[in-house]
């Protein structure tokens, strides 16, 4: 069977590589050993029957003493597998021979090998390329983009009450990497790495943010269980299945609302950049901010401006430290001519139009340029927060679509069709747990409908519109510990 | 009696609600009897312009007062605000009414106000006063157009003033010898305090005192503001250098006067803001007490302090905040001469006993002239409130 964007993927540690590799960690257990041992065993796919896995990401080459062995362990795991339906990817790292491992994969008949960095030339399997976010790259003959180093979703667990400068505290997102990642690559399907944390036990809810956080984002989580789960549910306790259900039920949430992926995000505010490099820490930073302010946006690969449709957008912030190409500024500057504001960093040679005036504490020098604003930025290196606040503060939050109230752990993205007439707000609770009171939209424009679905309740609750005296509308939700989404109809 | 205060403790006025003795400094004595109007007022519709407008004739016409001046009027706009009770709205439970600041606004223009600046410190924000009301989806041309010449400041930080302005106490001060403030607090002729009627998590009120409290620039104040100079922008909250003097503010601003005094909310923040209402006098304080929230001043609820939405539908006004906030805890069901370890200073001295003793005004309502409703029609119990939801919580 050939991988495919529609693949949906699990890590499956197992035999000696795994084991190996583990004995070098602190913590490592003759029990987790043995789990390893069992999940070599055919027989472990059990856990997957009957679940919307379809591709188990195995670890193939190491260059470790161990690879040779691995290969020949995981046979009758891959043959079993194979014959279920399943696809296999073999993970290829660290100081691997590249070459032999990508034959050892073919003759196996792995569906594709997953690598760091560049693939070998002749590889004679699809490659997934599986880099660090700031190096994501994509490969023209895998349909799927790996990022390597996701982070496990939630309140940080070293300051899991500390508040940022907003008093909404930080929350660990792997939103921003992965919009930015669909960004550079709309015709791939982006998965993501994460392992949970080994130290403490595991809620049912954590997982269920760990699908979610991905999945709402149009990308996938390379499903990945913590040790003692595994054992546990090697070991058919029921607390553990119980919390296998529950993960599993939300990624079947998400493929039963497979049209969500089709959705792009929307907002009045574009984050234009190469994402590459020296750009990558301000646009990274930029896009993990908006979501704490509740500002609504798009993003937008530098590389593909040109052929952008700047429609409905209000600004564009341009990041990058190197001015665009003639053409593309030209494009920008006739944005900001029409009525829209160009946000742009301090190095942008001749700026255009006539200086405006503007509040002084604002990161932003402002200039006129025909019916909209040149906004240039003051600093060098200007501090992330200040610089979208100041971002929102310039765009003014009269023009709102969304804002949400009583939420304060919690993101939401908002994406709309194509055609615009259907819209979906994600909202995802990072801390993992009910608050005191349910969350609130306010929603700017009319819509004919609003209806929340979430893996969380039984059955879609068509939600009821509050009209508000000032104009907009707001929607109030029930009280949710992971994520529910607002199907909206035009 | 407390026996382990030092005697610099006891001259700052510690435990001065468990001593129940004026200090030797106290210039109580010498402090200003204030007139007090009360009004029913059950919505912020039609009936809201004449229940103000009749107050403020029954203190004697706003004309004496403004006619001609330039009058800063503090509102209340505290906390996150992404944070309701519930669905209300934050100007419904924690925020001064738009429709109250409108009225008020309109009022003063009408009595001939030269020029209004409506000013606040919103939370940890530079945006204008203006963002923040759109953010609530209020219309903040509604108070712009409600009369001429009328204009927002957010008094976090600099804003449009070139320097701060430096308000020392008079006498000394309790914890620190002066504040320095926003432009707007010392451009004006008349300071108005407009709060909103409700019980706070610390000093067990919040009224019109604790809402010049609000004009402490976060810059100087604020847990990220500058150790030398006030920093450009506000970060955070004032948390670190008032509640618990876990540092210090930016050291151009007047330093505490004494590092060993209590480092205990309910101990510091009733003292600054009575050092507050010393420095920068407020000539007309105004209460919204139309609707409000019980519990505390913002959305902290907790088991142990629920907190409901309420429609108490009362307004109160007076030429003394130290009088006017004695009416006030009058009618939210409190004793205003109640002192520490009785409700609502249940674990914090009185604040209106503290700026007694500054010679601020009286708390003892039989010696300010009370006018309007009285009292007795228009109490809404806040601790029966609070007993009501314990019940109901206890029961669920």
């Amino acid at each position: 069977m050939a991988l495919n964007a529609e693949s949906i993927p699990m890590r499956w540690p197992a035999g000696p590589l795994d084991i190996a590799r583990g004995e070098k960690t602190k913590g490592f257990t003759a029990e987790t050993a043995e789990v390893l041992r069992n999940w070599q065993d055919p027989a472990s796919l059990a856990v997957v029957q009957g679940t919307p896995v379809s591709c188990l990401v195995v670890s193939w080459a190491a260059g470790l003493p161990a690879d040779a062995g691995q290969q020949q362990a995981l046979k009758p795991l891959i043959e079993k597998g194979k014959q279920a339906g399943l696809e296999f990817v073999g993970l290829i790292e660290g100081e691997a021979n590249k070459p032999a491992a990508v034959a050892a994969a073919q003759s196996a008949g792995l569906s594709a090998v997953a690598m760091e960095g560049d693939a070998p030339g002749s590889a004679a399997v699809p490659v997934i390329p599986w880099n660090k976010a700031a190096q994501v790259r994509s490969i023209a003959n895998s349909p799927v983009l790996g990022i390597s180093d996701g982070v496990w979703p939630g309140l940080p667990q070293a300051a899991s009450q500390a508040g940022g400068p907003t008093n909404l505290p930080w929350v660990d997102s792997n939103g921003a990497v992965l919009l930015i990642a669909r960004a550079l690559a709309p015709d791939k399907t982006v998965w993501i790495d994460f392992d949970p944390p080994q130290q403490a036990a595991l809620a049912t809810e954590a997982y269920m943010l760990a699908v979610a956080d991905p999945a709402s984002h149009g990308a996938r989580w390379v499903i990945s269980l913590d040790d003692k789960l595994r054992a546990d549910l090697t070991a058919g306790k029921q607390p553990a299945a119980d919390t296998w259900k529950k993960a599993i039920d939300t990624l079947a949430f998400f493929e039963q609302h497979k049209q969500f992926r089709t959705y792009q995000p929307n907002g009045l505010l574009a984050v234009m950049s190469n994402f590459a490099g020296p750009n990558w820490e301000a646009g990274e930073e930029a896009i993990n901010l908006l979501p704490r302010i509740r500002q609504p946006f798009r993003v937008m690969a530098r590389s593909r401006a040109g052929g952008a449709s700047f429609t409905g957008l209000q600004a564009i912030f341009y990041v990058d430290r190197e001015p665009p190409d003639a053409e593309l500024r030209k494009k920008l500057i006739a944005f900001a001519s029409g009525g829209g504001i160009l946000f742009v960093p301090s190095k942008w040679p001749n700026p255009e139009g006539s200086p405006a005036p503007a509040e002084p504490y604002l990161l932003f020098s402002m200039r006129a340029v025909g019916k909209g604003r040149l906004a240039v930025c003051k600093e060098d290196q200007p501090d992330a927060y200040d610089t979208v606040a100041d971002i929102q503060n310039i765009m003014s939050h009269r023009n709102d679509l969304l804002r949400l109230y009583n939420a304060p752990s919690a993101n939401f993205l908002y994406e709309t069709s194509a055609q615009g007439g259907q819209g979906v707000i994600h909202l995802l609770n990072y801390s993992r747990r009910p608050g005191s009171d349910g969350p609130l939209f306010y929603v700017k424009e009319p819509h004919k409908s609003a209806r929340l679905v979430s893996p969380e309740i039984a059955s879609p609750a068509e939600l009821q519109w509050a009209p508000q005296e000032a104009g907009g509308a707001e929607l109030s939700l029930p009280r949710l510990s992971v994520y529910g989404a607002i199907e909206l109809e035009k | 009696m407390r026996n382990d205060l030092t005697r610099r403790q006891l001259l700052a006025g510690a435990g001065a609600g468990a001593l129940l003795a004026r200090p030797a400094w106290s210039r109580a004595a010498a402090a200003p009897t204030g007139k007090v109007a009360v009004a029913r007022c059950k919505t912020y519709g039609t009936e809201l312009l004449p229940a103000m407008d009749k107050m403020f004739d029954q203190l004697g016409g706003l004309g004496g007062l403004v006619k001609g001046k330039t009058v800063a009027v503090k509102i209340n706009l505290i906390g996150v605000r992404w944070q309701r009770l519930g669905n209300a709205l934050m100007e419904d439970t924690f925020w001064t009414n738009p429709f109250a600041i409108g009225a008020a606004v309109h009022l003063m223009g009408k009595a001939g106000a030269r020029r209004i600046r409506v000013v606040e410190g919103p939370w940890s924000t530079t945006e204008s006063l203006q963002e923040v009301m759109f953010s609530m989806n209020w219309k903040p041309q509604d108070i712009l157009n409600a009369a001429d010449n009328v204009e927002f400041e957010n008094t976090n930080y600099l804003g449009q003033g070139r320097k701060y302005s430096r308000f020392m106490v008079p006498g000394g001060g309790l914890i620190y010898p002066g504040y320095d403030l926003n432009h707007s607090y010392e451009d004006c002729d008349v300071f108005v305090s407009f709060a909103k009627m409700k019980e706070h998590a610390a000093t067990g009120v919040t009224l019109s005192m604790k809402n010049v409290y609000g004009a402490t620039p976060i810059t100087i104040y604020g847990q990220d503001a500058g150790v030398d100079e006030p920093s450009i922008r506000p970060h955070g909250g004032r948390g670190n250098v008032f509640h618990f003097a876990s540092r210090l503010p930016s050291k151009s601003a007047p330093q505490q006067k004494d590092m060993s005094l209590p480092k205990e909310a309910g101990f510091r923040l009733p003292r600054i803001i009575a050092e507050l209402n010393s420095a920068r006098p407020v000539h007309l304080a105004i209460i919204d007490g139309v609707k409000t929230a019980t519990g505390c001043e913002t959305n902290y609820g907790s088991p142990r302090m629920p907190q409901a939405a309420v429609n108490p539908g009362v307004l109160i006004a007076g030429t003394n905040a130290v009088a006017t906030d004695a009416v006030a805890m009058s009618v939210m069901g409190f004793n205003p001469m109640a002192d520490r370890g009785t409700p609502p200073f249940a674990n914090a001295d009185s604040m209106l006993h503290l700026a007694e003793d500054l010679g601020v005004g009286l708390r003892d309502l039989s010696r300010n002239e009370v006018l309007g409703v009285p009292i007795s029609e228009v109490v809404f119990s806040y601790p029966a409130v609070r007993e009501k939801l314990l019940a109901a919580q206890k029961k669920a």
